[in-house]
């Protein structure tokens, strides 16, 4: 039960951390100045205040505030998180290279912020997206002051976020022991299995809002990967894997991939046509 | 652009873009959609360190229900369904519920996410 409790903090933070890691690691690399980084340090800042904020309003407000609410917040910042990750990694396909040339040159900062503002939110968005689950089970766990297993579970946390911070260190590691192109490549693919997961989430709160129907599975591949184990569960969280998808799950699956499928067409016929040009 | 104004202007907007934030998400909630949660059918789940009694419960399909869920024991548990769509973490005491809205008529199951091993309960809907 204490491997679980950390295993599910760890499993909960670890996507957000991958987020911010990766974010931070392109900047490092790309961008010349300290600016972008500031866009996301203070996006990481104002997630964490976001989560407490929704926290509170949690605990203290619940009475007041209509039900339910919280779930529709959460489905808006899941949505602007998705919609950001692809745009992110399209933006650094196209403009990576050239940003610190244009900087030295004194072009384009002005697009350049337009894209921190974008990692600012997107940082936001991944910090309070889990951080306010997590800030009220805390409170609870503490309030709680529970019959022995309060100083265990603390533990438990403690570690947890131990555990998260050296996987976030890991990211960093690799990024710098390996070819940059490597780490962009490998990075890319997790950050838009990361997009997928996020879709399929959101669109699962549609469903529960009544706003799309519940459907039967169209196939069960429990025999492949439970997603209701361990492991499973941190696979169907980082790539949007079910193993009992219902037609709405599987056409959300089509409907992105398909998406990024197009973009990655669309984005090599513009290059073809800016390379004939020059 | 020297940094002075531009972290001026960033903490003006970092605050301005949270206080936004938070009022979209209270419009978002201002739908009337969920007022009259207090009407539904209602049905209790107690989970209680790994067990969760009932295990099986009836609704009626293709309507509102209210799943009410407490955790009566000692330890947190999470109230999660990967078909239902539902997610919910609850620390020692705490009690909260969903509403599970149209079910199209079939067996959901529910496990407790922190004890993945253990018991799973289902929810038919009929």
């Amino acid at each position: 039960m204490f491997a679980q409790v950390i295993f599910v903090v760890w499993r909960e933070s670890v996507e957000a951390l991958l987020v911010v890691g990766i974010l931070h690691a392109w900047l490092a690399h790309n961008a010349a100045d300290r600016g972008a980084m500031k866009f996301l340090w203070g996006g990481v800042a104002a997630g964490l205040l976001t989560a407490v904020a929704l926290s509170v309003a949690l605990v203290g407000f619940a009475e007041v505030l209509p039900p339910g609410w919280q779930d529709f917040f959460q489905a808006g910042l899941i949505l602007a998180a998705c919609g950001l990750i692809v745009q992110m990694v399209f933006w650094m396909r196209r403009h990576g290279r050239t940003l610190k040339r244009e900087l030295e040159e004194g072009l384009s900062r002005s697009v350049q912020n337009g894209q921190w503002w974008g990692v600012f939110v997107l940082a936001l968005a991944a910090i309070a997206r889990e951080g306010s689950e997590t800030v009220v089970f805390l409170y609870g766990i503490l309030a709680a002051g529970a019959a022995g297993h309060l100083l265990q579970t603390t533990l438990a946390i403690l570690l947890a976020l131990a555990a998260a911070f050296a996987t976030y260190w890991l990211l960093q590691v690799f990024a710098r022991r390996t070819s940059w192109r490597l780490f962009f490549r490998v990075t890319e693919i997790m950050l838009l299995c990361l997009g997928s997961a996020l879709l399929v989430t959101a669109v699962g709160y549609l469903v529960s809002f009544g706003l799309l129907p519940y459907t039967n599975p169209v196939w069960n591949t429990d025999f492949l990967l439970r997603d209701t184990s361990s492991f499973g569960g941190l696979v169907a969280s980082l790539t949007g894997y079910r193993s009992e998808p219902d037609v709405v799950t599987i056409a959300t699956w089509i409907v992105y991939w398909g998406g990024i499928i197009a973009a990655f067409r669309l984005e090599s016929s513009f290059a073809a046509a800016r390379s004939a040009k020059a | 652009m020297n940094s002075k104004p531009r972290t001026a202007i960033a903490t003006a907007a970092t605050a301005s873009g949270l206080a936004g934030l938070i009022l979209a998400g209270l419009a978002g909630v201002l739908l009337p959609s969920v007022a009259l949660a207090e009407e539904l059918p209602t049905f209790t789940i107690e989970m209680k360190d790994g067990v969760m009694t009932p295990d099986h419960l009836d609704v009626p399909a293709g309507k509102d229900v209210k799943i009410v869920i407490k955790n009566t024991g000692t330890t947190p548990a999470e109230f999660e369904s990967k078909r239902l769509r539902k997610e919910k973490v609850l620390a020692p005491g705490a009690e909260s519920f969903v509403v599970l809205r149209g079910l199209s008529a079939g067996d959901y199951t529910f496990f407790d996410d922190f004890r993945p091993g253990a018991a799973q309960g289902t929810i038919t809907a009929r």
